[in-house]
């Protein structure tokens, strides 16, 4: 692989300097949160977490349109990479989104829509690696995750709204599933910065993870490709 | 795709017909989801105790994981039959379409999924003495089951092409059916427990959009599922 | 004036996943990377030695 470009190296700077002011920003300028207090503070990355997990979710199932219709190698390394980050921040926001709970609904767990919705997802995309690892042909796997990553994008709204008309219909068990009746708080101008800010430094991080992620994903294919070249060639 | 059409239907039909006259002789993908479907019902029976009192409330959801389960079983089989005998092969360099290779097998699924609902129903209704057939509950399982094997055909051919097939396919599937699940078993409770269109009728109406946007896209990506 | 719920352990216990899951991430790429790179010399050093002999 060649060298690390140079405009690389530069958002690698931009986002660390970025994800620096935003923790600062969200330890120090944020006012603390009259009810919930500190525990609040958590809210900042734990929506942009789920909003980076997204990110990834899209990008995988924009690449997988454009590789089923250009069959560039390129967009299934970037669908690939969509899909790894996504998990990683969706997961992040779902422990921090269950860490919040405890104090705030007194309970680790609810089944609330956006809960369960974003589990579903990191089922959905567990699947997916296990069908790319269960296929051995690079263009089949590349073809096969293309498919599954659109379809189970595609899934996701329709999950959302199923679980959210069951939550409605149904009693609410253990405290409440909507955050409008417990957890909910007026954002002040100063949140409202630092919320923002940290939606963008997280975007930066997605963008420079991703290109980090892309990089790799061509670095391993070379190596496959060679391995497959060197078995033939001993044969 | 469109200039096609008639002999696209045509085509279509003959592949379910192959389908059906062989199941007709040989009988093993039906026997066996019906066999696996009543053991599900039996084993509920003793995990839930399904005594008068609960059954009415979980009628729905044990309903659905059996239809679920037998489900994954025979797409997993009738897709399976095709690769191992090379039928897949061959049918993709016989000139037909592929969009009719896709219907084709997705209307034999659907079939053979509604005969297994069509048995289970009566037995069920004679072994818990309640009564299954009411309109409002096949139309939900002609609804939900289309959507089911919309997305099944889809996955089951790309399940049957990998290393790990035989585990593949319920963990593709399922957490993309979740909200046909969801509503199917959410409409069925309903109807069963007698509740009017007025409260079951945003279910249904979600079932539909789920079976129109995934036969859809279904039908347009299983090109490149079964491209070689 | 009520004073805010002690919530500060969680408030760690959060930042704590946030950056842990992060940085582990992070390493794994780079193990990954360090890996990848390691096969792709050794594969072009077996290379030369095949077109050589």
């Amino acid at each position: 692989m060649g060298q690390k470009p140079k405009a690389l190296t530069i958002l690698d700077w931009i986002t660390g300097i970025l994800f620096i002011t935003a923790i600062l920003g969200v330890f120090f300028y944020a006012p603390l949160e009259a009810v919930m207090g500190w525990v609040q503070k958590v809210f900042y990355f734990h929506v942009a977490a789920g909003w980076t997990g997204m990110l990834g979710f899209l990008v995988s199932a924009v690449a997988g349109v454009l590789y089923l219709v250009k069959k560039d190698p390129r967009w299934d390394r970037i669908g690939f990479a969509g899909v790894e980050i996504g998990m990683v921040f969706m997961l992040i926001c779902i422990i921090t989104g269950s860490i919040w709970a405890r104090p705030i609904w007194n309970t680790w767990w609810t089944w609330d829509p956006r809960l369960t919705t974003a589990t579903i997802m990191e089922l959905i995309y567990a699947a997916y690696l296990l069908l790319r690892q269960g296929v051995e042909e690079p263009d089949r796997r590349a073809r096969f995750g293309a498919v599954y990553a659109i379809i189970g994008f595609i899934s996701v709204p329709l999950t959302f709204l199923s679980i959210r008309i069951f939550r409605t219909i149904h009693p609410v068990v253990i405290g409440s599933n909507d955050p409008g009746a417990a957890g909910a708080f007026d954002m002040t101008p100063r949140m409202m910065q630092v919320f923002m800010f940290s939606l963008v430094a997280f975007s930066f991080i997605f963008a420079d993870i991703l290109w980090h992620r892309i990089r790799l994903g061509a670095l391993a294919d070379h190596v496959e490709q060679k391995k497959i070249q060197l078995q033939t060639w001993g044969e | 795709m469109k200039n096609s059409s008639p002999s696209l239907w045509k085509a279509t039909l003959a592949i379910v017909w192959k389908d059906l006259t062989a199941e007709l002789r040989s009988r093993e993908l039906l026997t066996s989801m019906l066999v696996f479907a009543l053991l599900v019902i039996l084993i509920f029976n003793f995990a839930l105790e399904l005594d008068a009192r609960a059954r009415a409330n979980i009628t729905a959801g044990v309903l659905w994981v059996t239809f679920t389960f037998a489900g994954t079983l025979g797409l997993n089989r009738s897709m399976a039959v095709e690769k191992d005998r090379g039928c897949l092969d061959g049918l993709l360099l016989a000139p037909v379409d592929r969009a009719a290779i896709y219907l084709g097998k997705a209307l034999s699924n659907w079939v053979f999924l509604l005969i297994v609902a069509g048995i289970v129903l009566p037995v069920y209704s004679l072994l818990y003495n309640t009564n299954l057939f009411q309109p409002g509950l096949i139309l939900v399982i002609l609804l939900a089951s289309e959507g089911y094997i919309a997305v099944g055909t889809l996955l089951a051919s790309m399940a049957v092409q990998a290393r790990t097939r035989d585990i593949l396919l319920p963990i593709l599937l399922f957490p993309v059916v979740i909200p046909v699940l969801v509503a199917a078993v959410k409409a069925s409770s309903g109807f069963l427990e007698g509740l009017g269109w007025v409260d079951v009728s945003t279910w249904v109406n979600l079932l539909i959009v789920y079976d129109v946007i995934f036969t859809a896209v279904s039908f347009m990506v299983f090109d490149f599922v079964v491209e070689e | 004036m009520d004073t805010p719920a002690n919530t500060i352990h969680y408030f760690f216990a959060g930042y704590a996943v946030i950056f842990g899951s992060i940085l582990i991430y992070i390493i794994n790429l780079i193990g990954r990377w360090r890996k990848l790179k390691r096969d792709a010399a050794m594969l072009e050093e077996l290379e030369r030695t095949r077109q050589t002999s």
